[in-house]
């Protein structure tokens, strides 16, 4: 269990992964039904949540905190561990020919800090009062002053910035395991654009990573110690709440959002370069040809590192900060945007005269790209902050970040999957189990989040736990069906994956040693 | 193959959905906001070309190369390819930039207007209160010890100031039809969010700050200022309205509210 | 040292000084914004303990490392007492908490990675030494 094998961990990561990608998905399914119906009584919510859902009539309080808890476990325990931690742990020391990572007690560490910081958050359901509902950007005063703001607003959101300190701590660990083991254990004559795209993604992210984590750990510090020592770090004066004069005074709501989206935004890319070096290698391998324009494709992605510590200011561009601050934060988002559809137009020209070979895992890859298309060129709407006035906090972001952060990712992870799995299993996923899963999916998740654009434009906000008080929310009701209806639809298929998964693993079809005719050192070493 | 046909019919569902007229922005109510919706066209046509080149290149590609055994012909690099389509998309997308920053600067970058109506905006959870400055066209002095929700002062107008006397404060902002009009929001506990769907204006209330918001409404009519940032349990029902009115009833509201201002 | 000890150390030391940096950061935006700022004073003593820092690094590269032990120790003890004499409730002071603190946990992890490694951990507590003093720098000179 305490194991110290790269291997091991990797796999104890992507496990952690899909025990929460699941929970997560729950927890959205709750939250679709009861925006659809939400005056019907259930009783399995008062089962549940006996104090959330009291008669079964689930109560606002416990939307939000479903919320929050899904929208921390997908960012946090499932973008964030799955394609970095758990592919990066097992298969990085592999391509680059060393026997294991750097630190490997380290990073037995960094695994079991990240369990015990999921185990803590989770615990936030079962305090009084619940999970905290302030969403999983915390934004202060709302997260910053107790019970006062609402029931999870107690011990629940306590745990919640704890769970989230440990994290980083995990992370920082784990990003130091993997800079290291790039920059010093590559195998003797192996230059840094020798490696394969996927160490790039996993050295980039973990670069990304040791700064950025490094900050949102002091930021949840800060946060918690206005919460339990009285301090004003992020509460302003003359605050009257339920009542009551808060005796706080010069603190800065806007500096925790500073603070946070200093970090947030950049995990935008610790979920995606693993994914991009993933589908790079996938789409290479199934074309039979070579990746086209490697170079610019590591070179893509340290533009991509860097620059996305300079583009935080476009989640803030109606928080009141400097109008003139908004117009340079969204240049350099604009800006941001060139690498990654340089990674488009090189992964079109890799396929480009190859012959391509559909196995399940060049599916995902083929979906990855179409997804990674729709969901990234609507970022050419967000980040115009004239622009972004109407759609801030509407479905239409909900729409954007799910399609390219969330979904995009999670294709990615399934492309890795099927893709080495028959390293990791000495079996074969199977094809058409796969295969059929990609298809239903696929559908899916366009029928799921397409529409929702349409709910922005409309001007929906997202957090509200129902529709009912606006005359003008009356038009997305249908809307709204349909697409609680689709997300039904996407989880009841994914049980063919997780059947796929669990059946391969002791059944599935034999593999040779190196099943795809790869040439990279994880299949060719032995 | 058929993964070439279904990305081909997603991504023309997708174009189709534009084209259906229910799930759209509201109408327009202001200069900025048509100015608002000239510019959104003008990116969404970009966009939705970039869109429909790029989903059909993918759906072509996978098409024309699919395995049918043979020859392998494709490069693996071309550095004029890379330049090409690297200063391409930088244009397109500075251009972008560059164009949208008319419509942030018309509604954060001009000063402040003279004649502007002034009024006061205060959010708290859950519930928004507007308040006039009266006849003196002065904001009375506010005292938080002074507030009384109940007793209808949730400003917390100070009682010992004169300029106070006439201040008017109400739960729905009313505004002349064609005058500017000048918000100050502000908040008493959480952040909240002031948005306007026709006014295509959307703001922060941060408490400790002051934030100005300016707008000028061209359209009578009664419009729905939902709640846009996250704000405890009762967020989703923290509503309000935006009345505006000719010129004719404003004052004659007016003249009627103002004669029932009696202050503690 | 070997090469994978001194790479590890010093992206350690990287992510520590991104962590710093972060909070000074904070300090310099609340300062000038919040309007409540008082200069935080703080005992005659502790501008001593500037001393302790470089003092243990100098034994390590002499090859005592128990002494640098025991200095480090005596350095992290004086910043609990540092600690207890902080009110939150003023912003300076609980800026100067929040180093202190994340000062004296570094620290103790420096001493602790002395004990084990002895002077290969040293890399590591050169910068302890000079953050230390960047610490107090930043309350003696400009807060």
């Amino acid at each position: 269990m305490f194991s110290t094998d790269h291997k091991v961990i990797g796999k104890q990561y992507i496990g952690l992964a899909l025990f929460s990608v699941f929970l997560g998905m729950l927890l959205s399914l709750v939250m679709r039904f009861h925006l659809v119906h939400p005056d019907t009584k259930v009783r399995l919510f008062q089962m549940l949540w006996p104090e959330g859902a009291p008669g079964g009539q689930m109560t606002p309080e416990l939307y939000l905190s479903l919320m929050t808890m899904h929208g921390t476990i997908m960012v946090f325990f499932v973008l964030t561990t799955a394609p970095q931690s758990g592919f990066g742990n097992y298969f990085l020391p592999l391509q680059i020919g060393a026997h294991d990572m750097a630190f490997p007690v380290l990073n037995m560490l960094s695994f079991w800090t990240t369990a015990l910081s999921l185990v803590t958050l989770l615990l936030a359901f079962l305090v009084e009062g619940g999970a905290p509902l302030s969403g999983w950007t915390a934004y202060p005063p709302l997260s910053g002053l107790g019970k006062i703001t609402g029931p999870g607003q107690g011990l629940g959101q306590d745990l919640w910035i704890l769970s989230i300190a440990m994290f980083c701590v995990a992370s920082l660990m784990g990003a130091i395991n993997i800079i290291v083991t790039v920059i010093e254990l590559r195998a003797p004559g192996m230059g840094y654009f020798d490696m394969p795209l996927t160490c790039w993604g996993w050295f980039v992210t973990a670069l990304i990573s040791l700064f950025a984590f490094a900050v949102l750990l002091p930021g949840g510090v800060l946060l918690l110690l206005d919460r339990v020592a009285g301090t004003s770090f992020f509460i302003p004066g003359g605050l009257i709440v339920n009542d009551q004069v808060q005796g706080r005074s010069g603190g800065s709501p806007l500096l925790f959002q500073h603070l946070f989206w200093f970090f947030g935004h950049p995990e935008v890319y610790i979920a995606i370069l693993p994914g991009m070096g993933v589908i790079s290698t996938v789409l290479s391998v199934f074309s039979g040809k070579k990746v086209f324009g490697y170079k610019a494709m590591a070179v893509a992605m340290l533009a991509i590192g860097g620059l996305g510590f300079v583009v935080w200011g476009h989640h803030m561009f109606i928080s009141g900060m400097s109008p003139y601050s908004s117009i340079a934060f969204s240049v350099l988002t604009m800006a941001v945007g060139v690498p990654s559809a340089v990674k488009t137009f090189n992964w079109l020209a890799t396929l480009w005269g190859g012959r391509l070979r559909f196995t399940a895992a060049m599916h995902y890859a083929l979906g990855f790209v179409s997804l990674f298309i729709t969901g990234g060129i609507t970022g050419l709407v967000l980040g115009q902050p004239g622009l972004d006035i109407y759609f801030h906090d509407t479905y239409f972001v909900v729409a954007h970040f799910h399609l390219i952060m969330g979904v995009a990712a999670v294709f990615a992870i399934w492309a890795a999957l099927h893709y080495w799995f028959p390293k990791m299993y000495g079996r074969f996923l199977n094809e058409r189990l796969g295969k059929i899963h990609f298809f239903l999916t696929f559908v899916g998740v366009y029928a799921v989040f397409v529409p929702l654009h349409f709910a922005g434009f409309v001007g929906n906000p997202r957090r509200y736990p129902d529709f009912k008080e606006y005359e003008f929310l009356k038009s997305v009701t249908g809307l709204h069906m349909g697409v609680t209806h689709a997300a039904y639809f996407l989880a009841a298929v994914q049980l063919i994956f997780l059947f796929n998964y669990f059946w391969s693993q002791r059944r599935g079809a034999v593999a040779p040693g190196n099943p795809w005719g790869a040439t990279t050192r994880e299949w060719t070493d032995d | 193959m058929a993964i070439a046909i279904l990305i081909a019919a997603l991504a023309g569902a997708t174009l189709a959905l534009f084209f259906q007229p229910r799930w759209w922005f509201p109408e327009a109510i202001s200069a900025h906001a048509r100015a608002y919706d000239a510019h959104f066209l003008v990116t969404l046509c970009v966009i939705g070309c970039i869109f429909v080149f790029a989903q059909g290149l993918l759906a072509w590609v996978i098409f024309r190369y699919r395995d049918r055994g043979q020859a392998v012909t494709g490069s693996d690099g071309s550095s004029a390819l890379e330049i090409a389509w690297t200063s391409a998309t930088a244009v397109i997308f500075l251009g972008l930039a560059l164009a949208g920053q008319g419509i942030w600067a018309g509604v954060h970058l001009e000063g402040s207007d003279p004649r502007a109506l002034k009024v006061e905006v205060l959010a708290k959870q859950f519930a928004w209160s507007y308040r006039y400055a009266g006849a003196d066209g002065a904001f009375g002095r506010v005292d938080i010890k002074q507030i009384d929700d109940a007793g209808g002062n949730s400003f917390g107008i100070d009682a010992k100031d004169p300029r106070g006397k006439d201040d008017l404060t109400a739960a729905v902002l009313r505004v002349p039809v064609g005058r500017p009009v000048e918000l100050q929001l502000k908040s008493r506990d959480v952040i909240h969010n002031f948005f306007v769907r026709e006014l295509r204006l959307k703001q922060d209330v941060v408490p400790g700050m002051t934030i100005p918001l300016r707008f000028t409404a061209t359209k009578v009519g009664t419009y729905e200022v939902p709640c846009s940032e996250l704000c405890g349990l009762g967020h989703h029902q923290m509503r309000s309205s935006l009345v505006v009115m000719t010129e004719d009833d404003y004052a004659a509201w007016l003249a009627e509210a103002q004669q029932k201002v009696v202050l503690p | 040292m070997t090469n994978v000890a001194r790479t590890g150390q010093t992206l350690l030391v990287v992510a520590s000084s991104m962590l710093f940096a972060a909070v000074t950061s904070a300090m310099v935006v609340r300062r000038g914004i919040g309007g409540d700022w008082v200069a935080p004073e703080l005992p005659a003593w502790v501008w001593a303990t500037a001393v302790l820092g470089p003092l243990a690094s100098w034994l390590i590269l002499r090859g005592w490392v128990r002494g640098a032990v025991i200095a480090g120790g005596l350095l992290v003890g004086l910043q609990v007492l540092v600690l207890a004499e902080l009110r939150m409730a003023v912003i300076g002071e609980a800026f100067l908490s929040v180093l202190v603190a994340a000062h004296a946990i570094h620290a103790a992890a420096g001493v602790a990675a002395l004990a084990r490694w002895g002077e290969r951990a040293g890399l590591f507590w050169h910068f302890v030494g000079a953050l230390w003093i960047y610490v107090l720098f930043l309350f003696g000179v400009w807060a």
